[in-house]
């Protein structure tokens, strides 16, 4: 199964630059959470747990992976299923399978499961173009796991399936028209979906996100701290464990949610540029993988995983500086959270997968 | 790949979704550019605001002594409990919950923080001043559990006065600072400034220079480290110029002899205050970390006053103690010597109206007269000099106009003149008025503290002093005097004649067969002379409101100095509704006592409780019925004079020991 060339082709700057990126985040789960303590332990598991599903997720040809995707699709919404009826309570949401050792978060590998599905259903597709009906399945399937995830309820989580069915739509050939048409769909539903489809607590963070001072102490707190956190960083940063705003808990979830406005506080914009140049070089890196994929389920594979990867990136570390409403999202790689860690990796496994298979046949 | 078209289609996509990524990464950039770098400095000031907390450390108050080194003043740690509305999530919740942890009322507790509204937020507004150590531990145990991130309990020097009520008046209590004196430098709001007597007056040395600590606080408001910390100085430390031991035997006198009144004793030379008391007082120590609603309300309603400094603004009317300027005025002036002999022979007619003496006296030179306090002769030398030399005299002694002392709202004693009748009533002098006038009566208004500043003129042989309460003050370095403030009286000196026939007259006042026999003490030449100060005639119709006997009796006065020769004490005991002026002098006798028994290393005197009232004397009876308002004051005094006729001739401990109860139980 795996060759000795492949080998040759397993594409180690982009391993080298998520390390890096899962080093940065380390070492700040390392100052937030106040030395090498449980959290950052679990990290560091997690992390080589990662590696590992990565290794095999890179080894296992992804047209074999492709032909079992219905299998794993079903396996994830029967786990997420699993979650709804068995899952461990905490937060006021059920997302895990607590699993003695270690707790399971399926959502997160529901991810790597869509791309994998969508992938083959699309890329597979003998006619040219996208039709309707294509299109009409591709949601489907996407929705059965977003309306499970967001009855955990996980919001969050579910919001970023639906980036995996845009962008593979897209890249697999979504006339225009249906693009257009989405866009002045979405800008009149928003009011609303805005005044009907939300919570009360999911309105008030995007009315306060709008103008925080509104509720300093309360919705927009969190916002305002952000912004401070990451203003007060300045260029050179406070230094390594010396941020006032992350070490004194003013900013909630600090290695968490927030980890990246951490990194802006003790870095400053020196640090910020850095991690942001690693992600988007990760990210350009893997679009070179789809561009260079050998057939189109490569592409939309490596396409899938990244759509979602991309989007929760870019709007966590906007929401980081306190210019977007805040969501419990975590930062993919950095952030603490070891179902995330591993999945993201496994992610990243298919996308190395893709790339270094683009010679064979 | 499938076909070209395809292929194609997703190489132009593709780059659609990499410029888009790159766009999104770059205005992310940008907005952190944007936080990090053009707006870092308020960010950064809104970062410390907020995990930085600079708190007050209040510096403590001078401590105040004594002249002889006895503390009178010092400080204590008590706790406040405070709201800082900075930390605070919902303020409503608070101070319910607050409310209920420190059981004070949630009404009491909403009226202060809403007094406090308008000021800064980062400010604690004091909820419970001076707490108690259950509310304190109450208050803590919330604070662990994060229930109260918003209050903070901290300790803060407070006032305690050891003596309670001792010499209240004099030193003053402290206060929160009214909007006022915050604009006083130094003054921070909450701070406990001083609000009267030497505690206000010398606010300036005694309170020192708040510090200030500023520390790292985490998002609980818990505080984890300190930054930095400027320690507090405390006040300087400040003697007082009162003798600890005459300050509470006058007050102790005062007490025991069942007197409210005022007691003023200078060091004639300098004008130091050795004794200033009013009674009845108050405790200083509910003033010490805020005083409560009730109590002031209480202090303020009484009606016998005793937030009033009856020392310096209490006036009445000065008595036969005003023969003392008349008799100066007299020699000074020339008029008469003191061998200058009147007949009286139980009063004269002045001015087509007959004005009485208490005796029938005979022939009378100024000695004797003012020994017997003769009321004819000094009718008669009163009118030889005129209003005006007794008010010029009155001036020079220091009876007229305010003694200048250290404390706040002196009130200033009142003795007419022409000139004085022209200004205040637009009137002529009549020069009847001048006869009353010469015994002590009419129009004169006078405080205990220009009565003993008085005294002090005629100890010092006629510099008028002026009253100083501080006599050194210490900044840490060691004490340094506090140098008094220049007289406007030029330094004076009466006829060596006139003092020793005035100070002859009061000497006999209390050694021969005056009135003032029970401020005699063997072997110290007491000096002094008695005064009452009507009180029916001016409150007359109060009597119709049926006020009690105890309130319309009149009120005694005692002047005095000790020695007589190079007099070392000079002052006055005013015992109010004392009857007469004898009941002061008991008074004045253990002050004085005290004072020669403290300067010889001597046991302090100790007060014999007086016995219980004596059944009524009829010759006091006939005494008050016969004496016309006019000169009530020689009749009291000349019943003195019989009274210790008829105690007999024994010793004159014995005759003061018998007659000590008879005077204080005069009925009416």
């Amino acid at each position: 199964m795996f060759e000795r060339r492949l080998y040759h082709h397993v594409d180690w700057v982009l391993i080298g630059a998520v390390l890096a990126i899962c080093a940065i985040g380390l070492a700040m789960i390392y100052s937030t959470a106040g030395g090498a303590g449980r959290v950052y332990w679990t990290q560091v598991y997690a992390l080589g747990l990662g590696l590992i599903g990565m290794g095999i997720a890179a080894s296992i040809d992804y047209r074999s992976l492709a032909d079992k995707s219905h299998w794993i699709y079903l396996a994830i919404v029967i786990l997420l299923i699993g979650v709804l009826f068995f899952g461990a309570v905490r937060g006021g949401s059920q997302r895990w399978l607590d699993l003695g050792y270690f707790n399971l978060q399926p959502s997160e590998f529901a991810k790597a499961a869509l791309a994998l599905m969508l992938a083959k259903m699309l890329g597979e597709e003998r006619h040219s173009g996208l039709v309707k009906r294509d299109l009409l399945i591709a949601a489907v399937l996407t929705a059965v796991p977003f309306l499970i995830i967001a009855r955990q309820p996980d919001l969050g989580t579910a919001v970023t399936l639906l980036p995996i069915l845009f962008i593979v739509a897209y890249v697999a050939g979504m006339p225009m028209k249906y693009i257009y048409a989405g866009l002045v769909v979405a800008i009149l539903a928003a009011p609303i979906a805005y005044r009907f489809g939300l919570q009360e607590y999911q309105r008030e963070r995007i009315s306060t996100f709008l103008d925080p001072a509104q509720d300093p102490k309360g919705a927009g707190y969190q916002q305002i701290q952000a912004r401070i956190t990451v203003g007060s960083g300045g260029i050179l940063g406070k230094g390594f464990m010396a941020g006032t705003q992350g070490q004194l808990r003013f900013l909630p979830v600090a290695h968490n949610d927030f980890i990246f406005s951490v990194l802006a506080e003790e870095q400053g914009l020196v640090g910020v540029l850095a991690a942001l140049g690693l992600y988007f070089f990760v990210i350009m890196r893997a679009l070179d993988a789809a561009r260079l994929a050998k057939d189109r389920l490569g592409a939309f594979l490596v396409l899938g995983v990244l759509a979602s990867f991309t989007s929760q990136v870019i709007y966590n570390i906007t929401m980081s500086a306190g210019l977007a409403p805040v969501k419990g999202l975590t930062l993919p790689l950095m952030s603490y959270g070891g179902s995330s860690m591993v999945a993201t990796l496994v992610g990243f496994g298919l996308i190395l997968n893709v790339r270094m298979r683009r010679f064979t046949n | 790949m499938d076909n070209a078209e395809d292929r194609r289609r997703l190489t132009t996509r593709l780059t659609v979704l990499r410029v888009s990524i790159g766009v999104a990464f770059g205005l992310l950039a940008c907005g952190f550019w944007f936080f990090q770098v053009v707006h870092h400095g308020q960010f950064k000031a809104m970062a410390e605001n907020n995990h930085q907390r600079t708190l007050t450390l209040r510096a403590p108050r001078g401590i105040i002594y004594d002249r002889t080194g006895k503390l009178l003043v010092e400080n204590r740690n008590s706790f406040n409990i405070s709201i800082l509305r900075e930390h605070s999530k919902d303020l409503d919740r608070t101070i319910r919950v607050l409310a209920a942890v420190t059981r004070v009322g949630e009404r009491t507790v909403r009226d202060i923080v809403d007094r406090h509204r308008r000021e800064p937020s980062y400010r604690p507004i004091v909820v419970v001043q001076d707490a108690t150590l259950a509310q304190v531990a109450a208050v803590t145990a919330r604070r662990l559990d994060f229930e109260l991130p918003d209050v903070i309990v901290q300790e803060v020097p407070t006032r305690r006065y050891p003596d309670q009520d001792m010499a209240a008046h004099l030193i003053g209590y402290v206060g929160e600072a009214s909007e006022e004196q915050l604009q006083s430098d130094g003054v921070t709001s909450g701070a406990m400034v001083g609000q009267f007597g030497v505690e206000r007056v010398y606010n300036r040395l005694l309170m020192g220079e708040d510090g200030a600590k500023r520390v790292v606080v985490n998002s609980m408001g818990r505080e984890i480290r300190t930054l930095e910390e400027v320690p507090p100085t405390q006040g300087r430390r400040v003697q007082l110029t009162i003798n600890y031991a005459m300050q509470k035997a006058a007050e102790d006198a005062l007490r025991n002899y069942g007197y409210n009144g005022s007691a003023v004793v200078l060091e004639p030379q300098s004008g130091e205050v050795l004794t200033l008391t009013s009674q009845p007082a108050f405790d200083p120590n509910a003033f010490a970390a805020g005083i409560d609603r009730a109590t002031w309300s209480s202090l303020n309603t009484n009606k016998l006053r005793p937030l009033q400094n009856r020392a310096i603004q209490g006036r009445y009317s000065p008595g036969s103690t005003f023969k003392i300027v008349v008799a100066t005025a007299a020699l000074e002036e020339g008029a008469i010597t003191p061998d200058h002999q009147v007949f009286c022979p139980g009063g004269g007619t002045f001015y087509g109206r007959f004005f009485q003496c208490l005796g029938k006296h005979g022939y009378m030179d100024l000695r004797h007269a003012i020994e017997k306090s003769c009321n004819t002769y000094f009718y008669t030398v009163g009118n030889m000099i005129g209003v005006d030399k007794m008010y010029k005299w009155a001036e020079r002694l220091g009876l007229a106009l305010k003694s200048g002392v250290d404390l706040p709202n002196e009130a200033e004693s009142i003795v007419p003149s022409t000139e004085w009748k022209q200004r205040r009533f637009n009137e002529r002098w009549y020069p009847g008025e001048t006869i009353s006038v010469a015994i002590g009566q009419g129009a004169l208004s006078v405080t205990p503290m220009s009565m003993a500043v008085m005294m002090a003129t005629v100890a010092n042989g006629g510099t008028r002093v002026v009253p100083r309460l501080v006599k050194a003050q210490d900044d840490g370095s060691g004490w340094q005097p506090v140098p008094a403030t220049p007289s406007p009286f030029p330094p004076f000196a009466m006829k060596p004649e006139t003092l020793s026939a005035v100070r002859d007259g009061l000497w006999m006042v209390v050694n021969g067969a005056g009135t003032g026999r029970r401020a005699m003490i063997a072997g110290r030449d007491v000096t002094g002379k008695t005064g009452t100060a009507q009180v029916i005639s001016l409150q007359g119709r109060d009597r119709a409101r049926g006020k009690s006997e105890q309130d319309l009796r009149d009120h005694g006065w005692f002047v005095f100095m000790a020695p007589r020769d190079n007099p070392e004490i000079a002052g006055v005991v005013f015992a109010e509704h004392g009857e007469h002026g004898s009941s002061a002098a008991e008074v004045a006798r253990h002050i004085i006592d005290t004072y020669f028994a403290q300067r010889d290393g001597q046991p302090l005197p100790v007060l014999t409780p007086p016995a219980p009232p004596a059944p009524p004397t009829p010759a006091r009876v006939t005494a008050a019925a016969t004496a016309r308002p006019s000169s009530l004051d020689s009749a009291r005094d000349a019943l003195g004079i019989r009274r210790r006729a008829e105690a007999g001739r024994n010793s004159v401990a014995s005759a003061r020991r018998s007659l000590g109860p008879q005077s204080v139980a005069e009925p009416r």
